[in-house]
């Protein structure tokens, strides 16, 4: 078994429901290969750096998984086969996997995105309470970042595709913000 | 040509490049993070050779395999498109 990287690209200008069924394609063809997935990663809708296939917009999607030579084999038939795939690219990332750490791994994965998860609207509620009661004279000081903070936050998302955001935030930050930056634009000028 | 580091006198003081990779631990090399690589191709999207970055011969080549990688995914440009008219 070795480990694998597998990124594939969704032409950005089809609907969500089409990239969120390439997801459960691929995901399943890999499972079925005898392959174990490890981490999924949206990165979601950005700019392309060329024309492919007409479009400038990509949807990325990136998978961490364990398996066999042929499961990437078969994964990269797939993707041949699949129009609404632009781009892939698998990469190997170890020859050798030990499957308990890989176990541990799913489960630390598991863990964080459902902390991200939990914690994603915890700070969504978080500035209507402070600005409620405002007569408390100690957060005084905490006041002004939050209502700044709390309208970025919500602008941000919408821009970007919606659930986008909180899964590949954790191992991607320096990527994500550029993300919508570069995705504003081209609609600009397009307009 | 007294500008060569072997025949450095006090005349020049030639600034010894050392590999940034090697230097800082946490800088990773892989083709996601276009942040760190787009620091290392010229503003045509060419790859800077290791003459003039300083990268070790290790690094350098993790490094152009990552852009090529990043390339290929379309996260980096082979030619930078022309600004719009």
């Amino acid at each position: 078994m070795r480990r694998y990287e597998t990124v594939w690209v969704v032409n950005g200008d089809l609907p969500d429901e089409e990239v969120k069924s390439t997801i459960e394609k691929f995901t399943t063809i890999i499972a079925e290969q005898g392959g174990t997935l490890i981490n999924l990663e949206e990165w979601g809708r950005k700019q392309l750096a060329y024309k492919i296939a007409g479009t400038l917009r990509g949807y990325y999607l990136c998978a961490d998984f364990v398996g066999h030579p042929d499961t990437v084999k078969e994964l990269e038939r797939n993707y041949r086969i699949d129009d609404r795939v632009i781009r892939y690219l698998t990469v190997k990332k170890a020859d050798k996997v030990d499957m308990e750490a890989v176990q541990a791994e799913i489960a630390r994965v598991r863990e964080a995105r459902e902390a991200k998860a939990a914690a994603a609207p915890a700070v969504e509620e978080a500035p209507p309470a402070e600005e409620a009661p405002p007569a408390a004279a100690p957060p005084a000081a905490e006041e002004p970042p939050a209502p700044e903070a709390a309208p970025l936050t919500e602008k941000s998302p919408p821009e970007a595709a919606a659930p986008a955001p909180p899964a590949p935030a954790a191992e991607a930050p320096p990527a994500e913000p550029a993300a919508p930056e570069t995705e504003v634009t081209p609609e600009k000028q397009e307009e | 040509m007294a500008a060569l580091p072997r025949r450095r006198r006090r005349h020049y003081f030639v600034r010894r490049k050392v590999c940034r990779f090697c230097v800082d631990p946490k800088l990773t090399i892989h083709f996601k993070d276009t942040a760190t690589l787009k620091q290392f191709v010229t503003e045509r999207g060419k790859i800077i050779p290791r003459r003039i970055s300083g990268n070790c011969a290790r690094h350098q080549r993790q490094l152009t395999r990552a852009i090529k990688q990043a390339r290929l995914l379309a996260l980096m440009p082979y030619v930078p498109s022309p600004p719009p008219p």
